[in-house]
């Protein structure tokens, strides 16, 4: 800041010698003059001092005996005589403050955070119904009722915040992340509980619903587990009539599950060979130029070099320029390796498993193989696997009154049973 | 139970008396007030070997790349060290800076 100020208002780096020096530094700042950045080289002293006390210093170099010589002049009343001799710089100044003057009255970039549902394109598509575009005044953006529009116009949006930084227009949002809950549906007749795969049952515990098998049963896909129909007995344990609810159980059942990967003998590869080619552009708003160039190569991918001018942090506008740059590879074809062909396999297989744990899947054992091919690699075997099963499906209505009760499990409603 | 602690103090200004200070000095001191505002002494600030700021100095009476003389009001302050330079002289304060080796008091 004091550097600033002191620009401003001009300062010189003068040079003194003479009888007594130190008897004029003494003066000056008796005078209240400041001195600065002051050094001895040889027999004088240079150091620098503000252009209004320099005016002041004839009597005390009088005084003192002392000569005194400018080095160098500093600041803008040394620079303002030449400015004003160019006049077509001045204009362009003049210009160059009004350009940026009517800038920042515009809306020169919209940024979007938070967003993970809804992507660009659609958030683009609504604020462009919303007649807020890049480049409209910023006198006829109303940020309050941009917020209410966007909460309105996505519901899944919960929060939303609108603010303009410089000429940027930063919108964030927070969307709703709790987890989406599903009606249940809502059945007149009950539910069963059925097998989803073939195994011998582990682990039983029923909530409700009457259980017809129990651990250490057999059971096939599509075997009744717990039945939705509960018998209500009367006193004579005959059947006065059948509830029907919704079966409702954690039932584990351990079966094999069949696991098959392949990946093919051969890979193609990107091999660069080195030539690349560039073709600068420059980006005005949505318009893009660029130098006129034939298809560079036969194969070729492209890199986008691309600068953003950002003024000040605040100030961004519609600007940018760059580069495509075009680089030459090769398709080749790799054949893999058995120890590659191993990685990849092993690293596909641990993820399958990772993906059954995440879904609550207890791995009991594992026994899979890699054989090659002439064409591809395979890794095949079985994993046994203990898991949840259970799918619900309706219950057959029947009249089910005077029946005797069911030799399996003949509670109603079990709590708890393991 | 005033009196025994005027007397306190005058035993001790005279034993200060005693040990060289002058009147006015003792008062100071008994007082704890400022001493380089009332007394005018020299107040020289040290941050490591390479900045010196001086205040409630008169002058500067020689200047040297090895050596700083500053008057103050009782006594003088000898900088000596190498590259010594004065970064600002103003009226109030100032501030050497280089590699100050040793400051004397004479």
């Amino acid at each position: 800041m004091l550097g600033i100020l002191q620009f401003l208002k001009g300062y010189v780096r003068m040079k003194i010698w003479g009888v007594s020096p130190e008897r004029f530094l003494n003066l000056c700042s008796n005078k209240n003059i400041l001195l600065w950045d002051i050094c001895k080289e040889g027999e004088a002293y240079t150091m620098c001092i503000s252009l209004s006390a320099f005016r002041q210093l004839r009597p005390i170099a009088r005084k003192t005996g002392v000569r005194v010589v400018v080095l160098q002049r500093y600041g803008l009343p040394f620079l303002l005589p030449g400015l004003l001799k160019r006049k077509i710089f001045i204009v362009g100044l003049f210009l160059c403050v009004a350009f940026w003057i009517v800038s920042y009255r515009f809306v020169w970039d919209i940024s979007l955070e938070g967003n993970y549902q809804i992507t660009q394109e659609v958030f683009a598509d609504f604020l462009a119904s919303q007649q807020i575009r890049v480049g409209m005044l910023k006198t006829e953006l109303d940020i309050g009722a941009l917020e209410k529009e966007i909460r309105r116009a996505f519901p899944e949006i919960t929060w939303t915040s609108a603010r303009l930084s410089g000429t940027r227009l930063e919108i964030s949002v927070k969307e709703n992340d709790a987890p989406i809950v599903i009606p249940e549906e809502v059945y007149e007749g009950g539910r069963d509980l059925v097998s989803e795969y073939s195994g011998v049952i582990t682990s039983m515990i029923v909530r409700s619903g009457v259980p017809v098998v129990k651990i250490g049963d057999m059971v096939e896909e599509g075997t009744l587990l717990v039945e939705g129909r509960v018998p209500i007995y009367n006193e004579d344990a005959t059947v006065r009539e059948y509830k029907y609810i919704t079966a409702d159980a954690d039932i584990t059942v351990e079966h094999s599950i069949s696991y098959q990967d392949t990946l093919p003998a051969t890979y193609i590869r990107k091999t660069y060979t080195g030539r690349r080619s560039s073709r600068p552009f420059l980006r005005l708003g949505s318009r893009e130029v660029k130098l006129p160039m034939e298809r560079p190569y036969l194969v070729y991918d492209t890199v986008v070099q691309g600068h953003t001018p950002m003024v000040l942090e605040k100030l961004s506008i519609p600007v940018s320029w760059g580069q495509y740059v075009y680089r030459e590879y090769m398709n080749v074809e790799h054949e893999y390796t058995l120890k590659q062909a191993e990685t990849l396999l092993v690293e596909k297989e641990m993820q399958f498993l990772a993906t059954l744990e995440e879904k609550g899947v207890h791995i009991i054992e594992k026994d899979v193989k890699i054989e090659e091919s002439s064409t591809c690699w395979t890794m095949e075997g079985w994993i046994l696997v203990d898991q949840l099963t259970g799918r619900l499906v309706p219950t057959g209505m029947e009249s089910g009154a005077d029946q005797a009760p069911a030799d399996s499990g003949g509670n109603v409603s079990v709590d708890g049973v393991e | 139970m005033g009196t025994p602690g005027i007397c306190g103090n005058e035993v001790s200004m005279k034993r200060k008396q005693a040990e060289g200070l002058s009147r006015r000095e003792a008062i100071i001191d008994s007082l704890s007030l400022p001493k380089d505002i009332l007394l005018g002494a020299l107040r020289v600030t040290l941050t490591g070997s390479q900045e010196a700021w001086v205040e409630n100095y008169k002058g500067i009476l020689e200047y040297t790349e090895c050596q700083i003389l500053l008057q103050g009001k009782n006594c003088q302050v000898c900088f000596e060290g190498q590259r010594l330079s004065i970064e600002y002289y103003t009226n109030e304060d100032m501030k050497i800076s280089g590699c100050i080796r040793c400051v004397r008091y004479q």
